[in-house]
């Protein structure tokens, strides 16, 4: 029976050992009677240790407060609780990749331990100072020699069909994720996979091959009917380092989409790049935010303003190859406060799964201290005929405190781009209409026009919220 | 001790009757390999070279 006051977390009910909560505003882990023996296996075979030191798993501690369920309850504990919380389907390919490896890196240690992953869900992996971190320290059984792995096709699912499909077909089939929360079927991505796929021997058996035993034995007892049959400990190493050979042979290289290269054919001038630059950071010293949503970051060039004075930082682009580009400058530098994500901000993440629970939506994961929206609007307001005001209203719902706001003006060669070769319907696009809109939720604290160019950038302050 | 009789432990994902199968049959296939590499090593250490290049490894 659960206890009053304690919040339960709704993408954490599948598993029987324990389940999240959440009680005046900290987060809990409530470990559950019956998975008593492998959380002490956890800790007596030095598994927790290994992976605590490699930084591979979240870290806890115990806590002293009463469980949510205390009929169930073996420990409540406190993992370390991360700025924010991402989905797969807003990954991009190399983060999608680094998520597979990892799991299969703890895989392996987990079976030298004794212990084996029982599940394998990309929904498992956060990223957290640049690098991929197991956060379910309930995920390990103990290891029962003989046994196939249980989430070898969960792991096929949710990181191999993904990224087969965007390597091998398109990159943009990573959101076939957000509408199967389960992973991609197998007989789905072996079917929309490219012939040439099955010359591929990792992709030939972990996918085509896994799909049609998938069909033949569908609801077959294999278990008794192969009971003399074991998978060794050897062997079950073989098959992850053969999946691992699989992921690693897997590329995507960022080139021809549409803003890969934007910074340089973009109509800014050297002078007025620097000069945006130096206006923002004043004004991140200025408001010292302790969170900053950069909308429409490209990759990342001024997300890096914040992200440099250690403000944990998202820069969300709707480019694949610009945030693939910003994933691999984060490793290549090992930066530690910036998490690139992949997000259309016209369609964005919605809540899904069980209850729409499971998967919160972006704007839930909300508010930021801070939010940059440069050189975004034309692309809302034309692109995509939102009003001026509406636009007002979202960026007063996902901003608590403050907006750093760049209008560009129709005369922008940016601008008159989009409207080339539509008809003219925005009357009310100026800077005129602009700050009206604006006023309605915030007020503005600056404005500051960029030299050689038209455009202009504003700090404002929520005050709706 | 055969696997079937060590304690089970809480399984609660669907492993998939096919996916089993698909592993037995690779067990068989991968084994092969696990045979020809374990000798292969065997043969290395006898001339004193050591193949450890996995930091996981303790």
């Amino acid at each position: 029976m659960m206890i009053k006051n304690r919040e339960l977390l709704g993408g954490s009910f599948r598993d029987p050992s324990g389940f999240l909560f959440t009680y005046e505003g900290v987060l809990y882990r409530q470990v559950n009677q019956i998975y008593k023996q492998d959380y002490d296996l956890l800790f007596a075979s030095g598994l927790y240790e290994k992976l605590a030191e490699k930084r591979l798993l979240v870290s806890h501690t115990e806590a002293d407060v009463e469980a949510a369920d205390p009929e169930t309850v073996y420990k409540v504990i406190q993992p370390k609780r991360l700025p924010f919380i991402s989905h797969p389907y807003e990954w991009c390919f190399s983060q999608i990749k680094d998520a597979a490896l990892t799991t299969l890196r703890i895989q392996k240690i987990a079976l030298r331990h004794g212990m084996s992953l029982k599940d394998a869900s990309a929904y498992n992996i956060q990223f957290h100072q640049g690098k991929p971190l197991l956060v379910d320290t309930l995920s390990f059984e103990t290891h029962r020699d003989g046994e196939p792995w249980t989430a070898y096709r969960q792991f096929c699912q949710h990181f191999l069909a993904p990224l087969a499909l965007m390597a091998k077909r398109d990159v943009r089939l990573s959101q076939l994720l957000r509408v199967y929360i389960d992973g991609i079927p197998l007989d789905l991505a072996s079917r929309l996979l490219p012939p040439s796929s099955r010359l591929n021997l990792g992709l030939l058996t972990h996918i085509h091959l896994h799909a049609r035993a998938h069909i033949r034995y569908a609801g077959k007892d294999v278990k008794s009917a192969h009971k003399n049959r074991r998978m060794s400990r050897e062997s079950l190493l073989a098959l992850i380092e053969h999946l691992e050979g699989t992921v690693k042979k897997l590329e995507w290289n960022p080139a021809g989409t549409e803003w890969a290269e934007y910074y340089s054919i973009t109509n800014y001038s050297n002078a007025a790049f620097d000069h945006k630059k130096e206006i923002i950071a004043q004004w991140m010293k200025r408001t010292s935010a302790s969170s900053v949503w950069d909308l429409g970051a490209n990759n990342g060039e001024f997300s890096r303003i914040a992200s440099q004075l250690e403000i944990p930082t998202i820069a969300f682009d709707i480019d694949p190859a610009a945030v693939e580009k910003n994933y691999r400058k984060i490793k290549q530098n090992k930066e530690t406060n910036l998490l690139p994500l992949l997000l259309d901000l016209t369609n964005p993440s919605p809540a899904l799964g069980w209850d729409n629970q499971e998967r919160t939506s972006l704007l839930e994961r909300g508010p930021a201290e801070m939010v940059f929206s440069l050189a975004l609007i034309h692309h809302l307001a034309i692109s995509n005929n939102v009003p001026l005001e509406r636009i007002a209203k979202f960026m007063s719902r996902v901003t608590s405190k403050w907006l750093i706001i760049e209008f560009v003006p129709k005369s922008d060669s940016q601008v008159k781009k989009l409207l080339a070769n539509r008809q003219d319907i925005f009357d009310h696009y100026d800077q005129h209409e602009f700050e009206r809109s604006f006023n309605l939720f915030f007020t503005i604290q600056e404005k500051s026009a960029i030299r050689e160019s038209d455009r202009t950038v504003y700090l404002m302050k929520n005050e709706s919220a | 001790m055969h696997y079937s009789e060590i304690p089970k432990t809480l399984v609660y994902l669907d492993p998939g009757s096919g996916s089993i199968i698909l592993q037995l049959i690779l067990a068989a296939i991968l084994g092969i390999g696990v045979f020809v590499r374990v000798q292969w090593s065997r043969i290395k250490s006898l001339f004193g070279r050591k193949d450890n290049n996995d930091d996981d490894k303790e």
